[in-house]
């Protein structure tokens, strides 16, 4: 029970007024920035970061865990009401969810994705506070190679599974790997890929390629198109309240949606899009009333938004007890991490543990902050939606320079941060996804790290990754995971039929 | 049948767009490679020196970017073709290049000017250049976002932002 005495020292650090504090603005902050449209979680953390530099290192992260959460919720309201998500995960949440406000049944899908989302939460972190400290344990005894097998299961279940194409995954991960070798290797102090700019030599920062692909690249794309469109926003009608016959349909599928959230996003091979998919399709199978799915099932709403709140719980596991951050979301959590000069990973618990477990604990305490926050002010959340988008997106432009600028006063970061959105404006037009490559820039640096270590104790031998039996398993994980979107033409091929069957997909085109 | 060409042309369009970016692709691998051979040996014993990384990334862009330049040219990927050219149908270059303009002017004047002038400036700017066509409303947002935000950050939080020309007034 070692565990409980942990947490309860974490809630004693967490529930300090100060504390308490810091986690209702990051709430507050994270649900603001979350409901823009076209703003997901990660933007929203790495927006936010600079705002956390005066703070002690507790108060930072714990200002975090609420900026999170409250980035995720927020995530799901503009899914619903304007049929936009802020990133590839909430995208089922539009299915069902756009489908509810347009027949005047916005406030109950709201409601159903808050407290979903608060359910999905505080189970996660339950999961955490148990698992965490075990996982961390064993991952002690990790080597070098078994850290490089990791990754590069991390890398391809990115590449392979998400998004429309492999081919396209993999080159926006080969980009990032470009983007994360820019400057001096940490081992021997050599310059690589810097040209001779001298202002290159310490790397590109991880926000400014995050706030480039995601605010300066969104941007982009709806001014190259604000002409062309106008998004509407669906006005929350009527009874913001669940009805109890929505609660009925509702309850279940938020402990399915966090069972199969959960698992999934704690895997190195994260993410949280295929949970949520997965829900989708086991809420539908499920119920009773599949002929409203389409249509505006609540439980279509119920089960993706808590698989998707759980899997980015999930991810917290290896980010925090091996430091590999499998998510776009992750990635700027751990430059966020490197800031205060902290190494995720399985030491963080005994050399930290103070820090770590006052972070778990203000999970907890994020979570019913969102829904006390959250549920009564949902129409006011709404209001934001409001703002002509003229005006918001010069907004958030001006957020996302300012986010850059003060982290270093420096124009060239700036400038630098331009050019990786006109980088994503055209990855978004050419349906290259953006996700892999800023997991490839933080990565990589770490895959090479750990794959120069181990052949450094292997005294050059590249058996080393096969012949230990834990890194040759997970590669062979990996193996499978690049085959598994092929498998059902492998098995026509096999099976002497020739017709053309797709190929598996779990990105936003998996549905039927 | 008419229908049938325009669809061709604009399949051919996104063609098009795909065969640029798997150049580009190419091109930055290339890079990759050149940037490869540019990297000094250092000193002492490694068994994996510094310039496998960029080796391994500049291999990868220029068969990936052969693939891709592959899907666009002899095995053409028609779905990919016709997102390119749905979005080419929306895309109003002006509106674009204006915004990216406005971006850099803004991060130039951000010094000289100060936060809080470039910020006036910038939102009415870019609201205007998006479509608005209330300036006096985008103008009181620039100028409340700009005041609002140094004051809380060089007051609150501790962050340094040019105070520029209005050096004399700001706190």
């Amino acid at each position: 029970m070692e565990v409980l005495g942990s947490l309860a020292g974490g809630f004693a650090t967490a529930l300090q007024p100060q504390y308490l504090l810091f986690a209702a603005i990051g709430v507050s902050l994270g649900t603001l920035i979350g409901v823009l449209p076209g703003i997901g979680p990660a933007l929203t953390v790495a927006l936010l970061l600079p705002l956390t530099y005066s703070f002690d290192p507790i108060g930072a992260f714990i200002m975090f865990a609420g900026i999170y959460y409250g980035g995720m919720y927020g995530g799901s309201t503009t899914s619903i009401l304007l049929n936009t998500p802020g990133e590839s995960a909430s995208i089922v949440t539009t299915l069902e969810g756009f489908q509810m406000a347009k027949r005047g049944r916005g406030g109950p899908a709201l409601a159903t994705a808050a407290i979903g989302s608060f359910v999905a939460g505080t189970i996660s972190t339950i999961a955490i506070t148990l698992f965490a400290p075990f996982v961390a344990g064993v991952a002690l005894a990790f080597q070098p190679a078994d850290y490089f097998a990791l990754m590069v299961l991390a890398f391809v279940s990115v590449s392979a599974l998400v998004g429309r194409s492999l081919l396209r995954g993999a080159t926006s991960l080969f980009i990032g790997l470009f983007i994360g070798s820019i400057g001096i290797d940490v081992l021997t102090g050599q310059s690589r890929l810097t040209f001779g700019v001298t202002e290159l030599l310490d790397g590109l920062n991880i926000v400014v390629v995050a706030v480039g692909l995601f605010a300066v690249g969104e941007a982009l794309s709806v001014a190259s198109r604000m002409r062309a469109e106008r998004g509407d926003v669906l006005a929350v009608k009527g009874r913001v309240w669940m009805t109890r016959d929505d609660f009925k349909r509702s309850w279940p599928a938020w402990l399915r949606g966090t069972l199969i959230g959960f698992p999934l996003g704690a895997l190195p091979a994260g993410g949280a899009e295929i949970p949520t998919f997965l829900s989708y399709n086991v809420e539908k199978r499920l119920s009773k009333h599949r002929e409203e799915f389409g249509t505006g099932a609540i439980e279509g709403v119920a089960g993706p938004e808590a698989a998707n709140n759980a899997a980015f719980s999930g991810v917290l596991v290896p980010l925090l007890t091996l430091g590999i951050p499998t998510s776009a979301t992750a990635a700027v959590m751990l430059a966020a991490f490197q800031v205060y000069d902290l190494q995720p990973g399985p030491l963080l618990f005994t050399k930290a543990p103070e820090l770590v477990w006052a972070l778990i604990a203000s999970l907890y305490i994020g979570n019913v902050m969102l829904l006390l926050l959250n549920l009564p002010l949902i129409r006011i959340w709404v209001k934001i939606l409001e703002i002509p988008r003229p005006v918001l997106y010069a907004g958030i432009l001006a957020f996302a320079t300012l986010g850059v600028y003060s982290a270093a006063n420096s124009v060239l970061d700036v400038l630098i941060m331009y050019s990786i959105g006109v980088l994503g404006f055209f990855a978004r037009r050419l349906d290259f996804p953006v996700g892999p490559i800023v997991l490839g820039v933080i990565l990589g640096p770490l895959l090479e790290t750990q794959f120069r270590r181990a052949m450094s104790i292997s005294q050059g031998d590249l058996s080393t990754f096969v012949t230990r039996p834990l890194s040759a398993a997970i590669l062979a994980v990996a193996v499978g995971a690049l085959l598994l979107p092929y498998l059902p033409r492998i098995i026509a091929r096999v099976r002497g039929r020739r017709e053309p069957v797709d190929r598996l997909v779990f990105g936003d085109d998996s549905d039927e | 049948m008419i229908g049938d060409a325009k669809d061709a042309k604009d399949a051919s369009r996104g063609l098009l767009e795909a065969r640029l970016a798997a150049a580009v692709v190419i091109g930055l691998g290339l890079l990759a490679l050149f940037g490869a051979t540019q990297v000094g040996a250092g000193a002492g014993y490694v068994a994996v020196g510094p310039s496998l990384m960029p080796t391994v990334i500049g291999v990868g862009l220029v068969a990936l970017g052969a693939l891709l330049l592959l899907r666009a040219t002899v095995r053409p990927d028609l779905d990919l073709a016709r997102h390119v050219a749905a979005e080419a149908a929306l895309t109003d270059w002006p509106t674009t290049g204006l915004t990216l303009a406005a971006l850099v002017a803004y991060a130039l004047t951000l010094g000289p000017l100060g936060y809080v002038l470039a910020t006036t400036w910038f939102i009415p700017v870019v609201a205007r250049i998006l479509g608005s066509r209330r300036p006096v409303r985008d103008l009181v947002v620039g100028v409340a976002i700009g005041i609002v935000v140094y004051v809380a950050f060089t007051q609150f939080l501790g962050v340094r932002l040019p105070a520029g020309l209005l050096d004399p007034v700001l706190p």
